[in-house]
């Protein structure tokens, strides 16, 4: 199909300011669209597995330097594109909130741009989509988050990122001639010097939105105040873009620079992931645990990237989609406690699972991911990260990342075990239990935790698409395709 | 250099024929006011303009590629005159939609001759060759403007503006003669391209005329530490003549700046001799910035958001480089269309009783007027430097210039300027789509739809621009 991925893109985008001609009081009818619409694009995503490495390429402008409206389909876009439909479909289902419409509506545009995202083969098309990003999240964050004060640092800290990765791609841009370089068999070469400050650029955006230690501190807010679709596709998808973009870009051109940050950046997750764990386990919202949970187990993914193994990019790669089930579906659960108890603080909670064993059943699917249980995604990755960061040489990391690990398991534990089997709270209404329509949005991601679980050499082909080598004074990369290595 | 005496052909009243198609309708406004009842005066003063700025223009980009020396060089026709002057009309354009209040209306044949005057005038700014035609312009933009400002006498504020823009810019003015006579001591030329060749030997005279002259120029564009004039001017003059001043004013000043940076300054002196000008546009991206964070009145944070764009603009002449004059064309188009598409929609949340510039009439208005929300979240978001608008190619343009020329700073001041504007344009944004449980402000009735036509105009442009960046590519853009 001609343009294909463009309407992979576009799809979302176009049905999003479309949602908003549907009628306002339609609540049913407008969640029906956002169901339909994120299956469709699932399903397109998925028909895109049947000619990977495929180019669109439509020109954009060649003054001050080139650059195209350039998408392209590789392993490892497509698994985060995957991700992405996966998650989107799951909160549309989720979605219960006043003005359901608007809602919709937005989240299929936030789904357009991190599709965008995600196949753009220009740097600048990655930096125009990483920005717009920002919009449908500030809007939804004012309209149906708790307090505006989260949507402005959520704004001003991801726009001065995102200021930054613009400052970086122009200088890219007047720097090599072209940004249309993403992927691209033959990177240009810079002058040392500006490799250094282009990349410190391109890493200190990735790194806040993902985000990483010292510049996390919007994240716990945002993840608190978003509701809960909101709050998975954020946490999920959104989070990996850094992490995407570290492998793709910064591997594909900044290789020498990725090797030569590679001690800070690696300290920095293992910061990230002891002080992640430890903050997570004296919080008593469910929504701040997780959020510093989050803020861990993202502090894993880059100790893996920047242990530089080419072994430990496999563990990333299934450790990245492994963090955006469980985490979308530990969001989603945690709106549906708040949705029926009014509160989601742990303290006041208890025993929902003998009333609610439904409830309490998806709880505990997600916590066993999270906290690392064998047989379920987050075991595979968490193993491979760390086999893979053991055998570049770090062994210390690796003794010291098990700390966090083990630690994921007590704040997780405390939680569940309060929240599902404690005892319960006498004045807490008993509500329904999950309605068919709830577990449809969770059992999906419970069953890919399990599928990944077991076979995470499906992330295999995505990682070949990664390579860690970097020879002095050439920038390696690997084609993403055979069709771009024989072009 | 009067060395030469040319007679004045044909050619040179073609290369003026769009300024003077527009200052020609000017006079035919007012006379058919004398001559129309009062009833279709109105109406007819607002076509003729309109006619008059299309005609201008259609006339105007046939000329384009077309380099001549006009009158012995005191009005240039190249590319920068040319596309400084489509500017103008565009904006008076949008500018003549946007009359559409009763109190607008009672004299509109006046406004609408004034307007054109003005235009004129910043379109004599953008060709000009010599220093007495710049200062013809300037004179014949601000005399027109004077009145514009302060004509709704019972308007609060109004005087105020109209005699805060006269002291103020006569002051301007009284620099920019001084500097002039200053120049023309040192070097015996009042032609802009002649004073490249500064006078042997030691020029302190020379200095101190182009650094007097270049303040005049600052305060005409309200560059920071002249910017204090703006604010209290944009909030006391009705909105269509705010929406005016913001665009064709600040066009021809940089018509102006730019002829002066690219021609008139040698590339030895420049790098000392400018230096002042781009801590002037420093200051303004953040201290435009920074000032519009507090504001409430759409007016005022326009004003100072202006402040800033025009650093940003001014930023982009660093160094002189041909790509920086392009980045700064192609920004100062996205930032006319986007900025006037904002003023036309305040225009259409006014009332016959108020202008809609308070920011609690765009609290919730996403739900009230959904397309009207969408316009002007699509203008703020241009004004952010947000996609998909041709705000954020600009901001790249320019950061990629400052790159270029090696004026890097000031590529990393505008990064950190744009992260403190998001708070203002988005603080709009905020508003119209939070949600709103009472609705303390009711949604105006604007007298006349006419101003969606300018609406329409820019939120399609905004984005086409995006998408087709026409960067002024074949023509040369100065003549010297």
């Amino acid at each position: 199909m001609p343009y294909s991925l463009f309407w992979v893109v576009l799809l979302p985008i176009v049905l999003g300011f479309v949602a908003y001609a549907l009628p306002k009081a339609g609540d049913g009818i407008a969640r029906g669209f956002g169901v339909v619409v994120s299956l469709f694009e699932l399903l397109l995503v998925a028909l895109q597995y049947g000619s990977v490495g495929h180019q669109e390429s439509l020109p954009w402008f060649t003054s001050p330097w080139t650059a195209a409206f350039h998408f392209g389909s590789s392993q490892i876009s497509l698994l985060f594109c995957a991700l992405l439909a996966v998650i989107t479909l799951a909160a549309a289902i989720a979605t219960q909130m006043p003005r359901t419409r608007d809602f919709v509506a937005q989240l299929l545009l936030l789904e357009g741009t991190m599709m965008g995202l995600f196949l753009a083969r220009d740097l600048l098309v990655f930096a125009l989509f990483w920005d717009a990003m920002l919009v449908p999240v500030f809007i939804m964050l004012v309209n149906w988050g708790e307090g505006t004060a989260a949507a402005w640092r959520f704004l001003i800290y991801n726009g001065a990122a995102g200021l930054g990765l613009l400052l970086a791609t122009a200088a890219y841009g007047i720097l090599a001639g072209s940004t249309d370089v993403i992927g691209a068999a033959h990177a240009p070469a810079l002058a040392a010097h500006a490799a250094w400050w282009i990349f410190v650029g391109f890493a200190f955006s990735y790194a806040v939105k993902t985000p990483l230690f010292p510049f996390h501190t919007w994240m716990p807010d945002t993840y608190t105040a978003s509701p809960a679709p909101l709050a998975a596709v954020i946490s999920s998808v959104q989070s990996k873009s850094g992490i995407y973009a570290l492998l793709v870009i910064g591997f594909g051109l900044f290789p020498q620079e990725m090797h030569r940050w590679a001690p800070l950046l690696s300290t920095l997750g293992l910061i990230a992931m002891l002080y992640g764990a430890f903050v997570a386990m004296w919080h008593n919202d469910a929504k701040r645990v997780l959020a510093y949970s989050s803020l861990s187990h993202l502090g894993l993914l880059f100790l893996g990237i920047f242990s530089l193994s080419q072994f430990a990019i496999i563990g990333v790669l299934v450790y990245a989609v492994a963090h955006g089930l469980f985490n979308a579906m530990m969001f989603l659960v945690v709106g549906y406690i708040e949705q029926r108890e009014g509160t989601r603080a742990i303290g006041r909670l208890g025993g929902l699972g003998i009333h609610n064993p439904k409830l309490g059943g998806a709880m505990m699917i997600g916590s066993m991911a999270l906290l690392g249980l064998p047989g379920l995604a987050g075991f595979a990755g968490e193993l491979l990260v760390l086999i893979g960061v053991w055998g570049a040489g770090l062994h210390w990391y690796a003794a010291i990342a098990l700390v966090p690990i083990v630690l994921a398991a007590v704040y997780m534990l405390r939680v569940l075990l309060k929240v599902v089997w404690g005892t319960e709270v006498p004045d807490l209404p008993v509500r329904p239990d999950l309605a068919w329509w709830e577990i449809l949005a969770v059992a999906p991601l419970a069953a890919a935790l399990l599928l990944f679980g077991l076979w995470p050499n499906l992330a295999a082909p995505a990682a070949h698409d990664v390579s860690t080598a970097a020879a002095a004074g050439v920038a390696v990369t690997v084609p993403a395709t055979v069709s771009e290595a024989t072009h | 250099m009067g060395g030469y005496v040319q007679f004045v052909q044909m050619l040179d009243y073609q290369a003026l024929l769009p300024t003077m198609i527009v200052g020609g309708t000017a006079v035919l406004v007012l006379l058919a006011d004398l001559l129309l009842p009062r009833r279709i005066a109105n109406g007819t003063a607002i076509l003729m303009g309109v006619l008059a700025t299309i005609l201008a223009g259609l006339y105007g980009y046939g000329s384009y590629g077309v380099h001549y020396l006009a009158f012995g060089g005191s009005f240039v026709l190249d590319g920068l005159s040319v596309v400084f002057q489509e500017i103008v009309l565009l904006s008076t354009l949008v500018t003549l939609l946007l009359f559409n209040r009763r109190g607008e209306s009672e004299d509109r044949p006046a406004y609408v001759a004034l307007v054109l005057w003005s235009s004129t005038g910043a379109m004599v700014m953008s060709g000009a060759g010599s220093l007495m035609t710049l200062f013809l312009g300037i004179e014949i933009l601000s005399l027109a403007l004077y009145c514009l400002c302060a004509v709704q006498r019972n308007r609060e504020g109004a005087k105020e503006a109209g005699f805060k823009y006269l002291v103020l810019s006569s002051t301007a003015a009284g620099f920019l003669l001084y500097g002039m006579a200053l120049l023309f001591g040192a070097t015996g030329t009042v032609r802009i391209a002649s004073l490249i060749h500064p006078p042997a030997g030691p020029h302190g005279l020379y200095a101190l005329g182009m650094g007097i002259f270049l303040i005049g120029l600052a305060f005409k564009l309200a560059l920071v530490p002249f910017h204090v004039w703006a604010p209290d001017v944009y909030e006391g003059a009705p909105l269509p003549v705010t929406a005016f001043m913001s665009v064709a004013t600040k066009a021809g000043a940089l018509a102006a700046l730019a002829r002066v940076i690219y021609t008139a300054i040698p590339a030895s002196e420049a790098h000392w001799l400018l230096l002042p000008m781009f801590i002037f546009a420093a200051a303004s991206m953040l201290v435009g910035n920074l000032g519009a964070l507090a504001q409430t009145d759409i007016k005022r944070l326009l004003a100072y958001s202006a402040v800033a764009q025009a650093g940003y603009i001014v930023a982009a002449f660093a160094g002189a480089t041909e790509m920086g004059i392009r980045s700064a064309v192609y920004y100062l188009a996205a930032y006319a269309f986007m900025n006037l598409g904002a003023f036309a929609v305040a225009a259409l949340l006014s009332s016959e009783r108020e202008e809609g510039t308070q920011l609690v009439a765009y609290e919730g208005l996403a739900a009230r007027r959904p397309l009207l929300a969408a316009a002007m979240t699509l203008f703020m978001l241009s004004l952010a430097g947000m996609p998909i608008t041709a705000g954020f190619l600009g901001k790249i343009f320019i950061l990629s210039a400052t790159i270029h020329s090696g004026y890097w700073p000031l590529g990393v001041i505008l990064v950190i300027g744009s992260a403190v504007s998001f708070y203002v344009y988005f603080k709009l944004i905020r508003a119209m789509y939070a949600r709103v449980e009472r609705f303390s402000h009711p949604v105006a009735q604007p007298p006349s739809q006419l101003p969606w036509v300018a609406v329409a105009i820019c939120a399609v442009a905004v984005i086409v621009l995006t998408f087709v960046p026409v960067m002024p590519g074949d023509a040369t853009f100065f003549v010297k």
